[in-house]
């Protein structure tokens, strides 16, 4: 169990307003941001790779799904959540169930989604 | 006078009364064969089934026949179709005219014992009958009437009592009608009413059946015209029958076989198992069979059915769940089913756009709002950049949401800032940009136009931009270089702490298109130079 301070949190997102936007709250929050990936190649590179505790993951990426992205996430073990305008409706089969963040949302509602993901991280 | 005599005497009134016996009984006979085949034509009439009008009038012949009178008369009521009850008549013995002038009998004393079905009338000489003559206004028959002395009328009444009309019959001399004459007529009476019962069956009858035929062909020419197809199944041996129609939903022409079994094979796989729960279901419970599932059809060619049915009981040996026998109707319905993925489909995309911009413009009032110093600048700047983002849809809306020219883009971003003389535009060619990438552009553009505006060229009457852009150069291939530079404005100076803007073009676009973008404050004047991967830009 890890707090949100200094949480590594991988941010996968392909439109720079929201990235940034996303940036300033988890910054706010005391997180650290890996990222921001607005490509699939980037993001699994990262997934696969990089120091992160947890990950926010947009579902559509330019048109491509996200999906591979949370499957790496998965093997490697670490806690993810999707942030989406489909909401719920959006995931495939396999990964509903996983938390959802529906565009647009508050800090708290971030931060409530982070806090379950750092409840997990061993 | 002789014993012979008397006996010739004898013997010559013996003879004479055995001719007038004879005489009689020949008479008698006459009158009884000639009753017989008047009760076994009205009985023929009665039992060809003829129309009311033709029955009433063998009965009416027939009673003339029977009694001996010179006119008779049936008047009974009929109901027309529209339910307004109105009185006919048949005559014999007198012309329809010796009528026709006179206004239906009223139920006046005289009348009311045959029209209540109260009884018999005999009278020998009606114009006699204390209840001839008691109603106002003509105390009597009109004149020009037939002259009726001899008078006999009875009630047409069915078994349960119903008065269908009656029967008069009339002479000229009084005394004609007795007591046989009113057996007879009674008699006549009541094959009268079971006659007109008859024919009244028989037209309702027709009039269901004729009904019951139009609602076949209506029916038809829905199915027809509606592509529905009818079908029927045999619960128990699982034949199928189905329409042409039917066979064409499942891809079949009208000559080719197809059973129950078929049409099994025919439904999508995964929609099965299903089909034949709902079957099972309706048939068990007897209820509602009401089902949409894909079908491939021969070609190959996925479509969707809606099939729809009820079990019907067929006989009293029931055998599942006492249903023997579905029936009902299939439609094509591949084109609305077509029509509602579209609109599903446009429905989550327009929510995801929707959904998408609320939260671009959430990170716009949370960035303007870190760099705003009061609400002031916080309300100016955060309703420019709306308007900016606003514009870039403009733009993409015009194109269907499919792309958007980027001189376009540069063009509606600078309108408010800056007169076209002021501008420099440097490029080959045109480019189209994806949606994505024009909100993405559009907004950089913008806070580009803001920002010389507010300190750089576009804050003095001297001050110029170029815009210059290459596609593809041989330094950088598969990419655009697009080069913003102003000149002849006041000496700037990179600014000491990062705003909005600067961030959103070096991080924010370049991270989002996977490009590189560079501000470089010169003494001349703020330069950007972007270098962004077409693959990024292209619809």
């Amino acid at each position: 169990m890890k707090t949100l301070a200094a949480l590594k949190v991988l941010v996968v997102e392909d439109e720079a307003l929201v990235s940034m936007l996303v940036e300033d709250m988890l910054g706010d929050l005391g997180c650290e941001v890996v990222g921001p990936a607005a490509e699939i190649e980037e993001a699994l590179r990262l997934a696969g790779s990089a120091e992160i505790d947890a990950a926010l993951l947009d579902v559509n990426l330019g048109g491509r799904p996200i999906f591979p992205v949370a499957d790496a996430l998965k093997a490697r073990g670490v806690p993810f959540a999707f942030a989406s305008g489909y909401g719920e409706a959006g995931l495939t089969e396999p990964h509903k169930g996983s938390p959802v963040l529906q565009k647009p949302f508050r800090e708290a509602d971030l931060r409530r989604v982070l806090e379950g993901l750092a409840a997990q991280v061993a | 006078m002789t014993v012979l005599e008397a006996d010739a005497v004898s013997a010559t009134e013996e003879i004479a009364d055995l001719r007038r016996r004879l005489a009689e009984a020949q008479a008698a006979h006459a009158d009884e064969v000639r009753r017989n085949q008047a009760f076994s034509r009205i009985a023929a009439a009665i039992g060809a089934h003829q129309s009311l009008g033709e029955t009433v009038q063998a009965v009416i012949d027939g009673g003339v026949e029977l009694i001996g009178a010179q006119f008779g008369a049936f008047f009974y009521n009929v109901v027309d179709e529209a339910g307004e009850s109105y009185m006919l008549y048949g005559l014999a013995g007198a012309p329809p005219e010796a009528f026709s002038d006179f206004p239906m009998p009223r139920k006046t004393a005289i009348f009311a014992p045959t029209f209540d079905g109260t009884g018999v009338v005999r009278s020998d000489d009606v114009t006699a009958d204390p209840r001839y003559g008691q109603n106002a206004p003509r105390k009597g028959m009109p004149e020009g009437h037939l002259p009726v002395r001899s008078y006999l009328a009875a009630p047409v009444k069915t078994s349960d009592g119903l008065v269908l009309g009656g029967l008069f019959f009339g002479h000229r001399e009084p005394g004609r009608f007795d007591a046989r004459a009113e057996t007879v007529i009674v008699g006549l009476a009541a094959q009268a009413a079971v006659a007109i019962e008859w024919s009244r069956a028989g037209q309702a009858g027709d009039r269901e059946l004729t009904e019951r035929r139009r609602t076949e062909e209506r029916l038809k020419f829905a199915l027809d015209s509606g592509r529905l197809g009818s079908w029927e199944l045999d619960v128990e041996t699982r034949a199928y029958d189905a329409s042409d129609i039917c066979k064409s939903n499942y891809g079949r022409t009208a000559d080719e076989d197809f059973g129950f079994d078929d049409l099994v094979a025919t439904i999508h796989s995964s929609d099965r198992a299903r089909m034949l729960a709902a079957m099972d279901e309706a048939i068990r419970t007897g209820g509602d069979y009401d089902i949409e599932y894909r079908v491939v059809i021969p070609s190959g060619e996925t479509r969707w059915v809606h099939a729809r049915g009820r079990a019907a009981v067929r006989d009293e040996t029931p055998v599942i769940g006492g249903v023997r026998r579905m029936a009902g109707v299939s439609l094509d319905v591949t084109e609305r089913k077509r029509a509602e993925e579209r609109q599903r489909l446009l429905l989550n995309e327009l929510n995801h756009r929707v959904k998408n911009t609320l939260v671009t413009v959430q990170s716009m009032a949370a960035q303007t709002l870190r760099a705003a110093d009061d609400l002031d600048a916080f309300r100016e700047a955060f309703e420019a950049r709306l308007i900016a983002l606003s514009q870039t849809h403009n733009l993409l809306t015009e194109q269907n949401w499919e792309s958007a020219s980027l001189r376009e883009i540069v063009d509606a971003e600078l309108e408010a800032f800056a007169g076209r003389e002021r501008l420099d535009f440097d490029y080959d060619r045109d480019l189209r940009l994806n949606p994505k990438a024009t909100v993405a552009v559009g907004m950089a553009v913008h806070e580009l136009a803001t920002n010389a505006a507010k300190y750089g060229a576009l804050s003095t009457p001297e001050g110029r931009v170029s815009i210059a852009w290459t596609i593809a150069p041989p330094e950088a291939p598969g990419r655009l270089v697009l080069r913003w530079t102003e000149r002849d404005g006041p000496a700037v100076n990179a600014p000491t702490r990062r705003g909005f803007g600067a961030r959103l073009l070096e991080k924010g676009l370049a991270g989002e298109l996977s490009g590189v973008v560079r501000l470089t404050y010169d003494q001349s004047g703020l330069v950007c130079a972007m270098t962004l991967p077409l693959a990024a830009l292209e619809p």
